[in-house]
């Protein structure tokens, strides 16, 4: 069956009214879903799978995809309106989304996030459409030393965002390193900085840290301006682009929608690595780098179409190998599973119908997603207009569901304060917080695939250098860590500049 | 010799860094791999100890000024994290229902918020809106002692 | 005025209820003797996040048990991730004997302890019944140059380091120990196995591009992978070979001259020291959850097998499983 054709049979399940009818449905309960905390895309479809049991398989999926993505969808709101991401997706759009509704431009800033999701979507399902088969080979390249390799590159990022004092930029990442360090050593099953506590052999979830060192420690100011009446950030504003706007995020969303289309492919990477990767890139690409961070509107335009993309991009490894690359795809299989699907290698010749139905599904639940989205953003945007003390403390019980619905641990409540008062005293003191998060979320990654290596290898390093994809990614990444340094040699003279994180 | 605040934070984190290193050290070592748990660990301890030091000696004009904090903002803050930790405390004991809404009420009370019917009508319906919705998802918060 | 009514309103509702749950409790100790049966709503306890394999039998089993009448009272799924486990045992143990609160449990239940990782273990809860079984599968990439198990351990003892086994869990736990035992059983020396945890699907990756060369998971895992070629199991761990399609193609390691299997068991466990009447009343559900054809079509759904064990054989099982895997820790020194 040729992609075409293919299509056209995927369009066919998912246009009948029952498939119009369930997409929707999910598309709707998928972004509600992505709004509450502590209900990510994971639970989504965990809960769905009970519910689909019976129905049938091609309509079950229908809905299931559209939770799905709708709950990725549903994210970046909070992340933008409170500065509390709902999920580790959307943590990187907090850097640029909160500022930008700060200064009353929260609607545009919605506005961004919904159509960079909508064309970082819409690019990784045409790619899956056209080359799913082709990208299995790279989905499946990575081994451990790629993996080194890609997550040092990532790392050497970090000098795009340590403005201000480089040295305390690397004391935050080395302590986000170190947080990354805490739970059961895979290689070894060693639990390290667990102090006897059960609680912590698991490590420490993103969504807890961060949660606490952005959500709780605003928090703070917003009890500092407790009195002031109305604020600037209580205006919403316009919702509509400017033309300028566009050609700023038009090369944006483009590029970052391949890197998160690519980083979704590779299993064990996903979305939230690759929105990460995608703000510092952009931000290194960028003429203008000191915007970023202060409401720039292609610091939220980068992660969100990224992240979207990768969750398309997850699907490769999981429709074309049967190989689920991170929780929530594993999740996907379970559920396919239940519907009398097996996932693997054959799954686009012997069904053809379910693989297409799916693509077809992502096609329209996209643009469902966007239709439904821009309209409810003013009324979404209305939590701005709760009067502080109020919005006080419902962005702490946001933060109390979304970390416990999670963990459903009372200790990790007791974990989200500690990093909340962490990140108050790093604001205090002028250290930035998202160098810590980025070696949070690649240093534990980097160490597993270096010491995986060095096993294979029998302790020798050679690995690294005699494998190609492996030698060049560290390469480009000492490359991109020397050159600005022999730059700032070069011009001793420059002025420092702080990154208000 | 503590005058500023970067110096403060280096005698910190020189701190932790030693201690991060000394728990490092200790690790249990596992003997079938060539690169054991506490390699990555006492890199960066090591790595933090000397970053401590040279945050001790540089000079960053941002970081000189003091630090203020008007005393009675402190105060709010610390009233907001001793309802945090109620909450925390009471959470899996009286159940979500009712510790949020007296969460919501009391904390928007305190910072100021004087319209009681709305803060009553938000405290209430909220937290049942949040936890039907869970259930609905077939997902368990906190039953408490409240009978539904 | 307003404020003094609030509070007095709130507090007044506090008081309500504090009176309501307590009349629901006594009313639940009341009865003892005879007949048990559940007064409210039973807590099953996954103690893991959503979508694991714990949560996936949780969640099916509540499905069943109510749609098909078997138990009348609403069941519910709670969550408790954390620890592989512990934190969950941690849970239900402070909730002692309150025979509404079921778990969910595996061959971790024995691991985590015997690691040092939990302070309860099976001996500390109340096993119920067992009811699934699942079965772990050596595979190899299709043009490896072993076609069973005794190729693969011979090449092994010769030189340990040229071949790497890969699996999602740690050192000590479940994909580790599997294949621990049955190397043992083989005449391997277990101490030099080198041994690489990934994962997120890492290891089925691993096999594909070369970095590893044994992937030690679970028969449905591989399943269509075999049927695509990419694949090949060298060998299954359970006693007899398995029904359907491709699995019966798998060779078992006993019939390969090894004498050791694996079971990864799936069963339900109670609080510690439950009502013997709620306990037979358990024991009578599950019994007839699993001989119900909606449970068999679950089970051959996810590739589980059917298993079944009253209390007392269940206790007998764990305590034998228990004393094999603390022999193997042991010797490995994990054991803590």
């Amino acid at each position: 069956m040729d992609v075409f054709h293919g299509l056209l049979t995927g369009f066919e399940v998912a246009f009948s009214l029952n498939g119009l009818l369930f997409v929707l449905i999910g598309v709707t309960v998928g972004t509600i879903i992505g709004m509450i905390p502590g209900l990510g895309p994971i639970t989504a479809i965990a809960v769905m799978i009970p519910i689909t049991y019976g129905m049938d398989p091609a309509i079950a999926l229908l809905l299931m995809a559209g939770v799905y993505y709708g709950a990725a969808y549903g994210g970046a709101s909070s992340s933008i309106l409170l500065n509390a991401p709902g999920t580790s997706e959307a943590v990187a759009t907090t850097f640029d989304g909160y500022p930008m509704a700060k200064q009353g431009k929260a609607g545009k800033a919605m506005a961004t996030a919904a159509i960079a999701s909508f064309v970082g979507g819409t690019i990784s399902i045409i790619f899956l459409t056209f080359l799913a088969p082709t990208l299995s080979k790279v989905a499946v390249s990575f081994g451990p030393p790629e993996y080194f390799a890609l997550m040092l590159l990532g790392l050497t990022a970090l000098s795009s965002l340590s403005e201000g004092s480089t040295i305390k930029a690397l004391i935050s990442a080395t302590i986000g390193f170190m947080i990354a360090t805490v739970g059961i050593d895979s290689q070894t099953g060693t639990a390290r900085f667990t102090f006897g506590s059960a609680h912590l052999l698991e490590g420490i979830d993103f969504l807890v840290l961060a949660l606490g060192l952005f959500a709780l420690a605003e928090v703070t100011s917003l009890i500092i301006f407790r009195k002031e009446k109305i604020a600037e950030s209580s205006k919403i504003g316009s919702l509509k682009l400017t033309k300028q706007d566009y050609k700023d995020i038009i090369p944006t969303m483009g590029r970052q929608s391949v890197l998160g289309f690519l980083i979704g492919v590779l299993p064990g990477a996903g979305g939230t690595i690759a929105s990460f990767l995608a703000y510092v890139s952009e931000k290194k690409l960028s003429k203008n780098p000191n915007a970023f961070g202060k409401g720039e509107i292609r610091g939220i335009a980068a992660p969100e179409a990224a992240n979207n993309a990768a969750s398309g991009g997850a699907f490769v490894p999981l429709l074309s190998l049967g190989i689920p690359g991170s929780g929530t795809t594993a999740v996907m299989l379970g559920a396919l599973m239940v519907l009398g699907i097996q996932p693997g290698p054959l799954l686009m010749a012997d069904h053809p119908d379910v693989f297409w139905g799916v693509i077809a599904s992502m096609y329209i639940g996209n643009i469902l997603l966007l239709v439904l989205n821009l309209p409810l953003i003013p009324y979404i945007s209305k939590i701005l207009r709760v009067p502080r003390p109020l919005l006080t403390s419902l962005v702490i019980v946001f933060c109390f569901i979304g970390v416990y619905g999670i963990s459903f641990s009372t200790f990790d409540l007791f974990l989200l304060l500690g990093f909340g008062v962490l990140g108050y005293v790093m604001r205090l003191v002028h250290f930035p917080a998202s160098p810590l998060l980025l070696a949070f979320i690649l240093g534990g990654m980097m160490e597993q695939s270096f010491r995986q290596a060095l096993t294979i290898s029998n302790g020798s390093l050679s690995i690294f250098f005699t494998n190609p994809i492996a030698c060049i990614l560290i390469i480009i990444s000492l490359a991109s860590f020397l050159v600005p340094i022999l730059k700032t040699v070069r011009k001793k003279t420059k002025v420092e500049q702080t990154m208000d994180m | 010799m503590l005058n500023t605040t970067n110096k403060k934070m280096a005698v910190v984190l020189l701190v932790i860094s030693i201690i991060y290193l000394i728990v490092s050290f200790r690790l249990p070592s596992y003997a079938y791999v060539p690169v054991d748990s506490d390699m990555v660990p006492i890199a960066l301890g090591v790595l933090l100890f000397f970053l401590s030091i040279a945050l001790y000696f540089i000079k960053d004009e941002k970081s000189e000024e003091k630090v203020k904090l008007p005393k009675e903002d402190l105060l709010a803050i610390l009233i907001v994290i001793g309802f945090i930790v109620t909450y925390i405390f009471l959470l899996e004991i009286i159940g979500f229902i009712l510790i949020t809404a007296l969460f919501i009420f009391f904390c928007s009370w305190f910072l100021g918020f004087k319209k009681f019917i709305t803060n009553l009508i938000v405290s209430i319906v909220l937290p049942f809106a949040i936890y039907y919705m869970f259930i609905a998802l077939q997902i368990q918060l906190p039953q408490g002692i409240l009978p539904f | 005025m307003k404020k003094i009514a609030a509070i007095l309103s709130l507090a007044f509702v506090m008081v309500i209820s504090a009176a309501c749950s307590g009349n629901t409790t006594t009313s639940d100790k009341a009865k003892t003797n005879g007949e048990w049966k559940p007064e409210k709503a039973i807590e099953i306890t996954a103690p893991s996040g959503a979508g694991g394999g714990w949560d996936t039998t949780a969640r099916m089993a509540a499905k069943v048990l109510n749609e098909t009448k078997i138990i009348n009272q609403s069941i519910g799924v709670v969550n408790k991730p954390g620890g592989g486990g512990a934190v969950g045992w941690a849970y239900i143990h402070s909730k002692k004997a309150d025979p509404q609160r079921l778990f969910v449990t595996s061959p971790p239940m024995l691991l985590v302890p015997l690691n040092g990782q939990s302070q309860y273990d099976y001996e500390d809860f109340t096993p119920i019944a067992n009811i699934i079984a699942d079965y772990a599968a050596f595979a190899v990439k299709a043009d490896a140059k072993w076609n069973n198990l005794n190729e693969l351990f011979a090449d092994m003892k010769k030189d340990p380091s040229s071949i790497t086994i890969v699996g999602a869990s740690s050192p000590g736990s479940m994909d580790h120990i599997q294949f621990v035992k049955i190397a043992k059983a083989a005449g391997v020396d277990i101490t030099k196995l080198k041994y690489v945890s990934d994962q997120d699907g890492g290891g089925l990756t691993q096999i594909l591009n070369g970095s590893a060369d044994v992937y030690s998971t679970g028969v449905a895992e591989t399943v269509e992978q075999v049927k695509a070629g990419k694949i090949k199991v060298l060998g299954v761990t359970s006693e007899e070979r398995l029904k359907g399609d491709v699995l019966s193609d798998f060779p078992t390691a006993k019939e390969q001259g090894i004498d050791a299997t694996f079971v990864n068991w799936r069963g339900f466990f109670g609080p510690p020291d439950m009502d013997k009447n709620a306990l037979a009343y358990y024991e009578k559900k599950l019994k007839e959850l699993s001989d119900s054809a909606e449970w068999a079509e679950i089970r051959q759904k996810y590739g589980w097998d059917e298993m079944y064990m009253d209390s007392a054989e269940y206790k007998d099982f764990l305590k034998k499983e228990n004393n094999e895997i603390k022999t193997l820790l042991e010797e490995l020194g994990l054991a803590k």
